[in-house]
């Protein structure tokens, strides 16, 4: 865990009110790894006074990537940054995505929650594993990537712009009428209701699955304890205070399936 | 020069702690912060059994502020003494252990396992005044009597400083602090945090799971000094200011409202070293502008003829 005065080298519009920064901080680019985040000041004054929790996207070079979608005061800040501008950014924090050797890996990403999908993506084709990439969205000017089923990239969207139409499950289904797998892992990050689609799908068909949860975050470290989530059978290791309610930056965010069930 | 400032026949180095449950028990920030540079740390709460704490959502954003609804939630005494205790030993700034309850007796026996197992704590702060859980010990921080009683009954089990934390949510805190005064502490921090409630339109929910939460950082800093500058009329015994401090000058106002030594909460969560570097630029004013001498800004605010 590092605090970073970063400089924003990129910035720049990917899709419909989708952004992507690249920020300038060698010691957190060197040591990320795929699922982890960074907490970021957006602003030095009184505006927002809670750092905005965002998974990384990718690294490049020294610097690392993230892709945020303007929802609120946070994300409209952060927006307005401009190159050569410093940061406030702390990182990197939680845990990552890990067993993606065995089983078929089909990574799934919606909305913004694509971000930490893309860079395990990104990772696995660094290392050679072959896996799917699934990536749904609600139309076409929030995709960014293009659909291609013989590279395994699928995209989808709500109304059949892009890809092909329906959900992020839609595409799954795509890729294993395609790759036949034997075994699969699920990878996903996206809100919540899809979430729970993967969960289920995951639960149903007996595949190893895990989610990389969001949750509000003020010091993403485990002091405030504010970014609990429910953990219904969670592993009975550490204190006991926190077998149930589980801290999505220390604990996660990376979570098993099973646990949230 | 020195920023050393005493309460009771305890020295802080300087009069910058750490507020409970803003640094948990202080071991994740070290890769962030000296904080051997920091006057003092307070603990998380600890409270006689482990505690979950609330359901999710348990913070909001406000306006230069935010809500939580954390619900104490903590290891409990037996796992601190156990494991968390003993990484103490090394620990430059004063340590205070934070205490919450449901009964007088679950604070005295939380309070007694703690000085029967000893440490090198210089003391304990009392949390009467927790807003989010039934059972935070509101119930005796709303009460100038029951404060009293509380107070008298842990003054018999330790030597060690006795700090009453307060709660705003009162009519008139400084008969709370009086009562704490007469009851035999050596010193009462003020304030916790202020109740509050956001409500998202959209979804006609509350914004946290149990409705109510306590509201901290700059938005109540105002309501902190002013009651500060009450207490400071009302009682002898050293006030341990905070309530959205947030740079040097807000700490210089919170010492000429009467506070003797401060803590930094909120802001801990928003920037890690944010106290380590107030030690710095206090020392900086202190010589600057009181020739070093930190006790003349104590309650020196100079009022308006009335």
């Amino acid at each position: 865990m590092i605090q970073h005065r970063a400089t924003v080298k990129h910035i720049k519009l990917l899709a419909r009110d989708i952004w992507q920064a690249e920020l300038s901080a060698p010691e957190i680019a060197r040591c990320a790894r795929p699922g982890q985040f960074i907490n970021i000041l957006p602003v030095q004054d009184w505006s927002a006074v809670m750092r905005r929790p965002m998974s990384i996207a990718g690294i490049r070079e020294d610097a690392v990537r993230i892709i945020f979608k303007v929802v609120g005061e946070g994300t409209r800040l952060m927006s307005g940054w401009q190159s050569g501008q410093e940061v406030d950014i702390i990182g990197p924090l939680g845990n990552w995505w890990t067993d993606y050797d065995h089983e078929y890996p089909i990574l799934m990403g919606g909305g913004v929650g694509l971000a930490p999908i893309l860079f395990l993506h990104e990772d696995l084709i660094r290392q050679g594993i072959r896996h799917a990439l699934v990536l749904g969205a609600r139309t076409h000017s929030e995709h960014f990537l293009v659909h291609n089923v013989g590279e395994a990239r699928i995209l989808t969207t709500d109304d059949g712009t892009t890809g092909i139409k329906g959900t992020v499950l839609d595409g799954v289904e795509e890729v294993l009428k395609t790759a036949r797998p034997s075994a699969v892992k699920l990878f996903a990050c996206g809100p919540s209701p899809m979430m729970e689609a993967v969960r289920v799908l995951a639960m149903e068909r007996k595949y190893a699955c895990d989610l990389a949860l969001e949750q509000i975050m003020a010091c993403g470290f485990g002091n405030c304890q504010g970014c609990v989530v429910e953990r219904k059978h969670g592993p009975k290791t550490g204190p006991t205070y926190r077998h149930r309610f589980a801290l999505v930056c220390k604990d996660g965010p990376i979570f098993n399936a099973r646990e949230l069930a | 020069m020195c920023l050393e400032v005493q309460i009771g026949n305890s020295t802080f180095s300087n009069p910058i702690l750490v507020a409970s449950g803003t640094f948990g028990y202080g071991f994740e920030i070290h890769e962030l912060v000296d904080v051997n540079r920091l006057g003092g740390i307070i603990t998380k709460s600890v409270t006689l059994h482990p505690r979950e704490g609330n359901p999710p959502p348990r913070i909001c954003e406000t306006a230069s502020g935010m809500l939580n609804s954390i619900g104490l939630a903590n290891v409990g005494v037996e796992y601190f003494l156990e494991k968390i205790m003993p990484e103490y030993s090394n620990l430059e700034p004063q340590l205070i252990i934070n205490i919450a309850g449901r009964t007088q007796e679950e604070y005295s026996e939380t309070l007694e396992k703690i000085e029967s197992h000893g440490g090198c704590h210089v003391g304990y702060e009392i949390n009467i005044s927790c807003p989010n859980v039934r059972e935070g010990g509101m119930e005796f921080g709303i009460s100038a009597r029951m404060t009293e009683k509380l107070t008298r009954e842990l003054r018999q089990l330790t030597n060690r400083l006795l700090i009453m934390k307060l709660s705003p949510n009162v009519t008139l805190i400084e008969d709370i602090a009086r009562a704490a005064e007469q009851g035999g502490a050596d010193a009462v921090s003020a304030i916790n945090t202020l109740v509050g409630m956001e409500i998202d339109i959209r979804t006609r929910r509350p914004k946290l799971f149990t409705t109510y939460g306590g509201l901290s950082g700059p938005a109540i800093k105002p309501v902190a000094l002013a009651r500060v500058h009450k207490i400071h009329q009302a009682i002898t015994i050293p006030i341990i200011g905070m309530g959205g401090i947030a740079s040097c000058e807000d700490v210089v106002a919170f010492m000429l409202a009467g506070a003797s030594l401060v803590q930094i909460g909120t802001l801990n969560f928003r920037e890690p070293a944010i106290a380590v570097r107030l030690v710095e630029e206090l020392t900086h004013y202190v010589l600057d502008e009181y020739d070093g001498k930190l006790r003349d800004l104590v309650g020196a605010v100079e009022l308006y003829d009335q």
